[in-house]
């Protein structure tokens, strides 16, 4: 167990020296355009992400899934940047959606993830968010709110 | 002190619009915009980025102004509106295009957004084609080949803006 502590708060330490500054103007350049200054994306258009985005990390294949989106892992950014874009994100506008145990995201995961874009990312969303409502009840009715269904 | 930025604003538009775009008053209306800009008792602060608005010199209304560098489309600014507003009738898309320029006067990148402006047919005037760091169509998102009037309630396309929304970091 001792391992696993000294290994999150390793990510955590590289977690908290990412360069948000970075990370912003990263959101602004990739996402801003479609997702809005506020990340409150458009009504039948684009995702919302503020306040919703962390529901996907209440699974795993939410976790995978929000970096395979075409947005994200197409998107002209190495894997480091993406992890703290990503992270940053999480943090900034869906901190109270995430579940306590969230793990940043690190390079590496975000590399072996963008490998495998998903090709479907609207049925894929709907399946993760059922599932998530399933094992999660309490989530439920939050989970029909991020504009796309 | 926004009344004394709407005065020079008006005052130079109006005298970009009694005379040719590319004559030596537009060039002087340039000049006095990039002037007005270096007063120190405009409400701008320079470089912390809340509020990024540069220094400028150029004509507006002609394709090489430096806020140009990616643009794909007719200037609003000849279309009744101007580089940061959309002409009466039609709607701002908040859904943009947004990359980043060079600014000549102080060799700075900003970041644009090339808000487009819907709800008429195409404006006509003022064509520009400058297109650097245009991606083909399956780069979306880095594309200006597209339809930008997304999520207005006309998608037909007028004229585009160019705003500047932030200053880029240094990389």
């Amino acid at each position: 167990m001792n391992r696993v502590v000294a290994i999150a708060a390793l990510l955590a330490c590289s977690a908290a020296a990412a360069n948000d500054e970075r990370a912003q103007f990263n959101y602004i350049i990739h996402c801003q355009g479609c997702h809005l200054p506020d990340a409150m994306g458009f009504q039948d258009t684009v995702p919302r992400m503020n306040n919703f985005l962390g529901y996907f990390l209440h699974s795993q294949d939410g976790r995978e899934f929000v970096i395979q989106v075409p947005g994200v892992s197409t998107a002209r950014l190495p894997d480091d940047e993406i992890a703290e874009l990503m992270n940053w994100l999480i943090n900034t506008y869906s901190a109270e959606q995430r579940p306590e145990s969230f793990v940043p995201y690190t390079q590496s995961e975000v590399g072996e993830l963008r490998r495998s874009p998903d090709a479907d990312p609207l049925r894929t969303r709907t399946r993760i968010l059922r599932a998530i409502a399933v094992a999660e009840p309490a989530l439920a009715n939050k989970l029909i709110t991020g504009y796309i269904e | 002190m926004k009344w004394l930025d709407g005065l020079t604003e008006g005052a130079v538009r109006g005298v970009a619009q009694r005379t040719s775009r590319r004559g030596f008053l537009g060039k002087l209306a340039g000049a006095i915009a990039g002037g007005a800009a270096a007063i120190p008792l405009l409400p701008v602060a320079r470089g912390d980025g809340s509020n990024p608005y540069p220094e400028e010199e150029g004509d507006p209304n002609s394709c090489d102004y430096w806020r140009y560098c990616a643009i794909d489309g007719f200037l609003c600014g000849c279309c009744g509106g101007s580089a940061n507003s959309c002409p009466p009738g039609t709607e701002m898309s908040p859904i943009t295009w947004i990359g980043t320029c060079e600014n000549p006067v102080d060799g700075k990148s900003y970041i644009m957004s090339y808000n487009d402006c819907c709800g008429k047919s195409s404006c006509g005037n003022c064509l520009c084609q400058r297109n650097e760091g245009d991606r083909p169509v399956y780069q979306p998102r880095l594309s200006n080949d597209l339809n930008w009037c997304l999520g207005t309630e006309s998608q037909a396309y007028h004229c585009s803006t160019a705003i500047v929304i932030g200053t880029a970091l240094d990389q």
